[in-house]
């Protein structure tokens, strides 16, 4: 068995299946918070005592939710085991363990959001985990895929491997920005776009309005590192790397734009949960293509070819 | 190295989680001031009574339509729909407003036994406004054929989110500590608002349909009365009763 393992097609469309499922979930969350209907369902793990409630109002979000973290589960159970078994490579057999392990905290997360009346460290937890399970999941993938299994690394000639690495921290950062926002219940707290409370920059004397300009100011951070990206892409004219990093910058420009809809529409269901998922999209993205560009490229080396013949002929 | 990558995501997590601030903001609804406990003195009362209307000037906005779609249970009980009227309005008087003793009552008040009771009943709370005693138990009754949770978001006092899925359930709470304008909601069905309030004595009212309200029992002396609406900003005023009198005091809120 190669040490890179052979390429399996069953396991790794199941990865992806549970990757997919995960941004649905995350999307399913979103709905959770914007419809108010975190506390719809008082207890935890049964739902008013049942294991399925009737289905209406908020009970539809949080138990709808409840159910895709729970199918989630076990997709990255069946995962887990199924690598276990067949996975010559530890590393991934290991991220596989952690990827069950990280579900499991992630449910036990959601349990406690419920019995503590949402506690906010808890749900920016909560929150984060989910976008930290999601980059396990896509790197379980990409792990798993023909690609990695036969990569005959490059030189990193455009810088990819740096951009791709800092847009992916920068969208971390700012997702954990917008959870604490979110959970601090500031996402209104400056109620107009694009000025903040009419100025450039707000009078920054409440811890609501400091965290809602600081995710305003994170969001150009975004828009700056994944551009840097691109442009990074576009020199590298590399077909593996371009189109994805298109497709982050566009993702990009219309999550500012949900964004401003969110804060004008004053949280409307649909721009303010479409937001929390288009940012997990960009975050998965960003990731993908950190993880790709270190297994395709290798740092790039810049040998004084003058310099070495010279010191050869001379010896 | 991805899984390296992966346990520092999930370090930053945890940073994040302890670093994640403070609650979220509760109403800002205000702790009542305490009857003064100096030597647990027994509070008294009296004879005098305490009498208004509370108006309201202008027009009250029109009610807002509810969609109750959520709730297929909830759509039946008001085929026509379900009109939620924030700013209750009768013959130019205005409904649910807690009038009470802000200020000038000593001593303190045993609560009675008899519980309040917040009803949940055509997928909306009855009454919309409770006014109750710290330490008096709060009976919940869900009298409808679907699921309800009732989530009070008190400030002073512990909240509590407790879930009642079947017609008929009772529960018990209490709260310990004066707390006026506890804001209480379903969070199943989020067109469902009502307030309750927790008083240390018993020198309060809630106005009727008409605006009209009556406080008995008042001892003599000089007291501040607030007027609290959900929706309107309180007022307060002061007053003078003796023993035996029948005192009148108006308020008017205006649109």
């Amino acid at each position: 068995m190669p040490p890179n393992g052979a390429y399996q097609p069953w396991r790794h469309r199941f990865a992806a299946l549970t990757a997919a499922s995960t941004l649905v979930l995350i999307y399913m969350g979103g709905l959770v918070t914007t419809t108010g209907s975190g506390l719809a369902v008082p207890d935890w793990p049964l739902s008013y005592g049942m294991l399925m409630p009737p289905m209406v109002g908020g009970v539809r979000y949080e138990h709808g939710h409840r159910m895709a973290a729970s199918a989630v589960g076990l997709l990255t159970l069946v995962l887990a085991i199924w690598t276990a078994r067949s996975e010559p490579r530890r590393g991934v057999r290991n991220l596989a363990w952690i990827a069950l392990a990280a579900v499991v905290a992630q449910g036990l997360l959601g349990g406690l959001t419920v019995l503590f009346l949402l506690p906010t460290p808890v749900s920016v937890a909560h929150a984060c985990l989910a976008q930290t399970f999601l980059c396990l999941t896509i790197a379980l993938t990409y792990a798993t895929s023909r690609e990695w299994t036969a990569a005959a690394p490059q030189s990193d000639t455009a810088g990819l491997r740096g951009a791709a690495a800092l847009a992916t921290g920068i969208v971390f950062i700012q997702l954990l920005l917008g959870a604490l926002m979110r959970h601090l219940g500031a996402g209104l707290a400056i109620p107009d776009f694009p000025l903040s409370l009419g100025r450039v920059v707000p009078p920054l004397d409440t811890a609501a309005v400091a965290v809602h300009f600081a995710h305003r100011l994170g969001a150009l951070l975004v828009l700056g590192s994944v551009a840097w990206l691109f442009v990074r892409a576009r020199r590298s004219r590399d077909a593996r790397f371009r189109p994805l990093a298109a497709l982050a910058l566009g993702l990009a420009v219309i999550q500012i734009g949900l964004g401003a809809l969110t804060v004008l529409s004053e949280k409307a269901v649909v721009p303010t949960t479409s937001h929390v998922a288009v940012g997990a999209a960009i975050l998965g993205l960003c990731f993908f293509l950190a993880l790709r560009a270190r297994r395709l490229l290798h740092p790039h080396r810049v040998v004084l070819v003058g310099l070495a013949s010279a010191t050869a002929g001379g010896a | 190295m991805i899984i390296r990558k992966c346990l520092a995501a999930v370090a930053v997590c945890a940073l994040a989680a302890a670093c994640g601030g403070g609650e979220a903001p509760n109403a800002t609804a205000p702790a009542a001031e305490p009857a003064s406990t100096a030597g647990a003195a027994a509070g008294a009362t009296g004879t005098a009574s305490l009498a208004g209307k509370v108006s309201f000037d202008g027009t009250a906005p029109a009610p807002d339509k509810v969609k109750l779609n959520a709730d297929p249970k909830c759509a039946a009980m008001h085929k026509e729909g379900l009109e939620r009227a924030v700013i209750h309005v009768k013959d130019g008087g205005l409904a649910d407003v807690l009038v009470y003793v802000k200020s000038g009552i000593s001593g303190t008040y045993p609560p009675p036994a008899e519980p309040a009771l917040l009803d949940q009943k055509g997928c909306d709370y009855t009454p919309h406004m409770l006014a109750m005693r710290a330490g008096q138990p709060l009976k919940i009754r869900n009298s409808d054929d679907t699921l309800h949770n009732i989530h009070p978001r008190p400030t002073v006092n512990a909240e509590f989110n407790i879930g009642q899925p079947r017609q008929g359930m009772e529960s018990t709470k209490q709260f310990d500590k004066p707390e006026v304008m506890i804001p209480v909601g379903c969070d199943v069905h989020p067109w469902m608002r009502a307030y309750i309030s927790v008083l240390a004595h018993p020198f309060y009212a809630v106005s009727n349909e008409d605006g009209t309200f009556e406080i008995k029992g008042l001892p003599a002396g000089e007291y501040e009365i607030e007027a609290y609406h959900g929706k309107l900003k309180s007022q307060t005023q002061k007053i003078s009763v003796k023993d035996g009198e029948a005192a009148k005091l108006s308020f008017a809120f205006k649109g």
